[in-house]
């Protein structure tokens, strides 16, 4: 436990003092990377501990950038009260969107939460007067210079970041934590050792939508600019689902170690082979489901270096028909 | 106006109800929502598109060979890659049906470039009236064609031996195991007869849709209600959910701004799941 | 204060459309009492068990517990009052240990504990009666069958329940193994429990249990001690021998 502790210090340290020492386009781009972490972390504590593949994950990124964006559109709130407010909005849709959809399970649940995204986009879409439509909406921006707004943006990400990170720490090692776990194992068998799995799958999916609408939030004031189409996009929930599938479900550093990756490559290849871009998620996507399914994070060396890795790999590989 | 969008439904319907099918199927007896099946669906457009524009072959009379090829696509798809992870969550299994239709779909993208596409018959224009309504040529063979394919598949998942075996696999995979069912094999097949079934969806809604890489999605999404309102393990439920979209879609054009159509359709797809999650006649094949 | 009578239904009923899984059955449980339900497969044993830990609703008739009426109320709740069960068929939480696996059951049983190292220490004593203590950290996908059900009825005991339903928790067991589970119960019974098990391992269950109820197609078709539903007709024409009267006469 002490090299890991090292080697967390270590890191945040080094991403604390990185923004002063590179360009505008690599701070933007870890801004970037903390999103996508934030956001997989947030999904994590539905999908990942608690077994619910919410597919529609990202209705609650679209409602927190839209809460900021009226409010400080139309209502002249500062960014705080606004941010505050993305928050407990996001809360409130989980409860409504928790009762009515978590009874469902497996696939049903996945497409069902799906449904309910595309219907509150298209609500937000044409309630024209308020949100601009499908016209878009434009959030005042912060005051200052390129660079301290770029420093500003990154740090606001990484605090929210470092605060899921923790709690997701907490939460892996508390009774919450086990709870959703056991839901995950065996839903009929937590039932009866006297788990209330109605209300905790609503808790963690409140939670999951909390951090993922306060990220829209920051997102919101970010890109000045959101329109429904970009904030309500599915593809952000598959990104979510593939970084937590490459880091591992369930798991505390999982998400973060797949956001690097997964948007980091996506860097690389965006910017050379924009028309093969589906493709090699595509194919990266396939490639890690038939060898780590359960992410990076289930892999050890056990000990015994690359023999113990490929031991590591056989065990987690899914069961071949 | 509602004649005549009753008629367009249920001419509409049956094909819609053909894509039911073949999503049905994997579904029903391999507990996997294929993602991919709306890929399957764009590259039998696809194909009808090409062998029409290359070779002249009507895409009626080419569906034969959409279906052999696409059978052969689904069955390798299945044999060597999905069977590998069929057994997995639905997490695993949805997210890996999902990297295959990206993968598919750039595939069709750099073979036939972004632009759309779309077959122009030289009878497109043709249409009966009857009564106060017109039947258009192309939708009725359309129709015809669909419910041909649905009475046949319906033949050959109850009076074939494989029908049998598909079956049996589907109620109780370790059963059929056990009484010497090879289950790759037949999970093959299934997957093979879904994509063929899907192929052939994709070159009837050629002649009527345009076609682009990126169709597969509001495909799915379509296949996914249209199961849902009729039910799993059904083909009769997939007929009729196939035929209710269609007439909502089609009913709903004329009444409804369109902004609002879709929204309809997400609000009855949740209404449903919630009450009545078997569908209008599905028998439960798999733990819900 | 032995004989008041803490769990008893009322015309409890199940039917699946036209099928009649249970009929109309009347039951009562005393106090510290070892309460056996025996009969031929498909009798309804598991299903009367699900009905009365909420896992299945009733069709018709009325479950209660300490004077409540928990008919239908749902399994958490049930699990709350005191009351846990093992499943005939075990339901582990894949992908945990067994210290994990039996946690979860001190941390949300009866006495809901909060803090996680005392649920681990009860899970620890749970596990060592079961002679589990080795396997602790072991993955519960490497377990062989009577270390599931041992698992199975280490979840059920570290809820500290007042009434554990067991559900064939010796089906499959070596002889071996078969005296320490029985063992285990009638210890549990000492401690104060009242239990009510479902066997087909008839040696076992008549001699431990202080009474008996026996299902045939939905219906209770006697309920008495062991001693004397070895002869009652009805109970003989439907599979018992009289073999195990004798023995259990031996035992009482």
């Amino acid at each position: 436990m002490n090299k890991k502790l090292i080697s967390i210090i270590i890191s945040v340290a080094i991403l604390s003092l990185l923004p002063f020492l590179v360009t505008g386009f690599w701070v933007r781009l870890l801004t970037n990377i903390f999103m996508f972490a934030i956001l997989a972390s947030a999904l994590n504590i539905i999908s990942g501990f608690t077994g619910y593949a919410a597919f529609g994950n990202m209705v609650f990124f679209g409602v927190g950038a839209y809460t900021v964006a009226v409010l400080m559109n139309k209502y002249h709130f500062s960014f705080i009260s606004s941010f505050i407010a993305a928050g407990f909005i996001s809360i409130l849709l989980a409860l409504i969107l928790g009762f009515l959809l978590l009874r469902l399970k497996g696939h049903y649940f996945a497409l069902g939460t799906l449904g309910a995204a595309e219907a509150i986009k298209y609500i937000i879409d044409n309630l024209t007067e308020l949100t601009g439509g499908a016209q878009g909406i434009t959030i005042p921006s912060m005051k200052g210079g390129p660079f301290l707004i770029n420093i500003s943006f990154y740090f606001i990400m990484f605090a929210l970041l470092v605060i899921i990170v923790i709690f997701t720490w907490w939460l892996s090692k508390s009774r919450l934590g086990y709870t959703f776990k056991a839901i995950r194992a065996n839903e009929e068998a937590a039932s009866v050792m006297g788990i209330n799995t109605t209300i905790y799958k609503i808790v963690a999916w409140s939670l999951a939508g909390l951090f993922t609408g306060l990220a829209g939030a920051i997102y919101a004031y970010w890109f000045s600019y959101i329109d429904p189409p970009t904030v309500f996009d599915v593809m952000w929930v598959v990104r979510m689902f593939v970084i937590i599938l490459i880091g591992g479900a369930g798991t505390v550093f999982g998400p973060v170690i797949g956001a690097f990756l997964l948007e980091g490559l996506s860097e690389l290849v965006w910017s050379n082979f924009l028309n093969l871009h589906l493709g090699i998620l595509g194919i990266l996507i396939i490639i890690t489901i038939l060898i780590i399914p359960n992410g990076l994070a289930s892999l050890t060396t056990e000990g015994k270096g690359l023999k113990g890795l490929l031991e590591s790999i056989r065990k987690n590989r899914v069961n071949a028909l | 106006m509602l004649p005549q969008a009753i008629i367009n439904g249920i001419l509409l319907g049956a094909v819609y109800g053909t894509i039911g099918i073949g999503f049905s199927l994997v579904w029903g007896v391999m507990n996997i929502i294929n993602l991919a099946h709306g890929s399957f669906i764009m590259i039998g457009a696809y194909l009808s598109y090409t062998i029409y524009t290359v070779y002249g072959i009507d895409p009626f009379l080419s569906i034969p060979i959409v279906m052999v090829l696409l059978f052969l696509i689904g069955y390798a798809i299945q044999r060597y890659l999905m069977n590998l992870v069929v057994r997995g969550s639905v997490f695993i299994t949805l997210t890996f049906t999902f990297g295959l239709q990206i993968l598919i779909a750039n595939i069709c993208l750099l073979i036939w470039k972004a632009d759309y596409r779309s077959i122009n018959l030289s009878y497109s224009g043709a249409s009966i009236p009857i009564g106060g309504v017109v039947i258009p040529v192309v939708r009725l063979g359309i129709f015809a064609v669909a419910i041909l394919l649905t009475f046949l598949f319906y033949i050959f998942m109850k009076r074939t031996k494989i029908g049998l075996a598909i079956n049996a696999t589907a109620q109780n995979y370790e059963g059929a195991r056990v009484v010497g069912v090879d289950v790759k094999n037949i999970y093959s097949i299934t997957m093979g007869v879904s994509a063929a079934l899907a192929g052939v969806s994709g070159s009837l809604i050629a002649p009527i849709m345009s076609i682009n890489p990126f169709i597969g999605g509001p495909l799915i999404g379509k296949a996914f209600v249209i199961c849902v309102l009729g039910g799993l393990g059904s083909t009769v439920g997939a007929l009729a959910g196939g035929l209710v979209l269609a007439l909502v879609e089609t009913i709903g054009t004329s009444f409804i701004p369109s902004s609002f159509q879709n929204l309809l359709g997400f609000v009855v797809l949740v209404l449903v799941l919630i009450f009545m999650p078997r569908g209008l006649f599905g028998k439960r094949l798999y733990n819900e | 204060m032995k004989d008041e009578i803490i769990l008893y239904g009322e015309k409890v009923t199940k039917t699946f459309g036209a099928l009649r899984a249970v009929w109309e059955v009347d039951f009562s449980v005393r106090r510290n009492e070892i309460f056996g339900i025996i009969g031929p497969n498909g009798a309804g044993k598991t299903t009367l068990l699900s009905m009365i830990n909420g896992t299945l609703h009733v069709t018709r008739g009325s479950i209660h517990y300490k004077g409540i009426n928990i008919t239908n109320w749902k399994p958490h709740r049930i699990a709350e009052l005191g009351i846990s069960r093992t499943f005939q068929i075990v339901k582990p939480f894949p992908g945990m240990t067994l210290l994990e696996n039996v946690s979860i059951g001190a941390l949300f049983g009866k006495d809901k504990i909060v803090n996680i190292r005392k649920a681990q220490e009860r899970a620890r004593y749970v596990l060592s009666r079961l002679n589990l203590t080795e396997k602790e950290q072991a993955p519960v996908e490497t377990l062989n069958v009577s270390e599931r059900k041992r698992l199975e009825l280490a979840r059920a005991m570290a809820m500290d329940p007042d009434l554990i339903l067991l559900d064939e928790v010796m089906a499959g067991s070596s002889p071996a193994d078969l005296e320490k589970i029985m063992e285990l119960i009638v210890e549990l019974n000492r401690e104060g429990k009242t239990i009510l098990l479902i066997e087909h391992v008839m040696k076992a269950i008549m001699s431990i249990s202080h009474r008996i109820m026996v299902l045939h197609h939905g219906e209770k078709i006697a309920e008495d001690k062991p001693e004397n539903i070895s002869k009652n007709d009805k109970v003989i024409s439907a599979y018992l021998g009289s073999k195990y009267v004798k023995r259990s006469q031996q035992n009482a």
